[in-house]
């Protein structure tokens, strides 16, 4: 399925640039991150537990950085397993100039199988809307967290 | 199907099913009614390491107007609060929803506050709790707390209550004397969760326009949905053609439907609009008639 959108930041696109490439701020800001752990040139392990509903479970996986041109854009390739099933996940990001801030379009290729994916995809695509949308307003309270 | 493994624990009081959740928190469910939850369970869709069952607090099995509300205990079954007398003559709404719930058999079993804790957004209780604007009382380690329903639903399936929080009890405020009310839903089969449902209730003045009208939305988004703009809208008017066609459009601004094997998105928010001004119709005719039947 594919999750699409996009968010403001009140700073321009090199400092969300940053932001976004900030492995300390993307973990606090994912949720249930417990771990992120570098293991190469933008390659990470994560480990994210998730309390939302039927998907409820521990999931292992790795993210990675790709395609980069910065300040502009990057994909992430997320893999990850879990109990519940497992995701995999190709996800455009691009940081465009929007008056004196960045608008962040996003768009999510999300594929999910095993027992979780027998929730249905009403709930499946509501949750992942839900999830991402709780990632960037972290993202955006980092950001303010930062300024300040 | 059978469910994974778990540990079961079938406390006599709150202040020990209380003490079991602190202890297991994440990894234990409540298992009131089950008619959500085991068939989760067989599909192992969830695999909670341990179960705490309700079901012999018999404390929690009641029903009671008290305080300008109708109270219902945790383990107050659908079919209890359908059947009964004090339900029909102050909620009427409410009994008219939970016949909507399921069939008989798994209304005999269901309880109506743990299907609002289940937070399934396709439910008729929870939008029932929304209309009224009902809250959901809750026991954890720290004592009781009401969380009123604004704050209670967050996403599917998902709520604030604390993994160490019983919620003992639906607290459903009694709409105004002589208010009119309306619960419809389309679904594929009888019985089905709503692919849309909505609950409207109206008074009216003796001109016969809208006093203030309510309307809440279930199967719409990942939480029921009052569509603010649209009730606002009815304030002081006539439920003439123009009138309704504008509130359509606004339940349609208002809500995010998903698609998916049952319908799509659009279609969802199509049958919204036109439930909505059919809600609202049926909801004016009985406050004319003084609230009545």
């Amino acid at each position: 399925m594919q999750i699409q959108g996009s968010v403001t930041f009140d700073a321009p696109p090199e400092r969300v640039w940053e932001l976004f490439n900030d492995p300390e701020a993307l973990r606090r800001a994912t949720p249930g991150c417990e771990r992120l752990d570098k293991v190469g040139e933008d390659r990470y392990e994560a480990v994210m537990s998730v309390g939302v509903a039927a998907i409820k479970g521990t999931y292992k996986g790795t993210i990675e950085i790709r395609d980069k041109e910065p300040p502009h854009r990057y994909r992430l390739a997320i893999e990850g397993s879990g109990s519940p099933g497992f995701v995999n996940i190709d996800a455009s990001m691009e940081f465009v100039p929007a008056g004196g801030g960045t608008q962040v379009n996003y768009s999510w290729d999300v594929q999910v199988g095993g027992p979780v994916a027998g929730v249905g995809q009403r709930v499946l695509g509501g949750v992942g809307r839900w999830l991402i949308g709780e990632f960037f307003k972290k993202m955006q309270a980092e950001l303010r967290a930062d300024a300040s | 199907m059978k469910p994974p493994r778990f540990r079961y624990f079938a406390p006599t009081s709150v202040d020990e099913a209380v003490e079991l959740l602190s202890t297991h928190a994440d990894a234990a469910k409540v298992l009131a009614g089950g008619q959500s939850l085991v068939p989760m369970l067989n599909l192992r869709l969830a695999r909670p390491e341990v179960l705490v069952d309700i079901n012999r607090i018999e404390s929690l099995s009641y029903l009671r107007v008290e305080d300008g509300h109708l109270a219902v205990g945790a383990l107050a079954r659908h079919r209890m609060v359908e059947k009964a007398p004090e339900v029909a003559a102050r909620v009427p709404v409410l009994q008219e929803a939970v016949r909507h719930v399921g069939h008989v058999q798994i209304r005999n079993r269901g309880t109506v506050t743990g299907s609002i804790v289940h937070a399934d957004p396709s439910a008729e209780m929870p939008a029932v709790l929304a209309l009224l604007d009902g809250s959901v009382r809750v026991v954890g380690p720290s004592g009781t707390r009401d969380i009123p329903w604004q704050e209670l639903f967050l996403t599917y399936f998902t709520t604030t209550l604390g993994p160490d929080e019983l919620a003992v009890e639906t607290r459903f405020p009694l709409p105004p004397a002589g208010a009119g009310w309306s619960f419809m839903e389309v679904a594929r089969r009888h019985g089905d969760f709503a692919l849309v449902a909505v609950a409207a209730l109206v008074t009216a003045d003796e001109t016969g326009r809208v006093k203030e009208a309510r309307l809440s939305l279930a199967g719409v988004g990942g939480t029921p949905v009052r569509p603010e703009r649209a009730e606002a809208l009815l304030a002081g008017q006539a439920l003439e053609d123009d009138v309704l066609a504008a509130v359509a459009d606004a339940v349609r601004e208002a809500i995010e439907p998903e698609s998916d094997i049952h319908a799509s998105a659009e279609y969802r928010r199509h049958v919204a609009g036109v439930l909505a001004g059919r809600a609202l119709r049926a909801a004016m005719e009985r406050a004319r008639r003084g609230g009545e039947g």
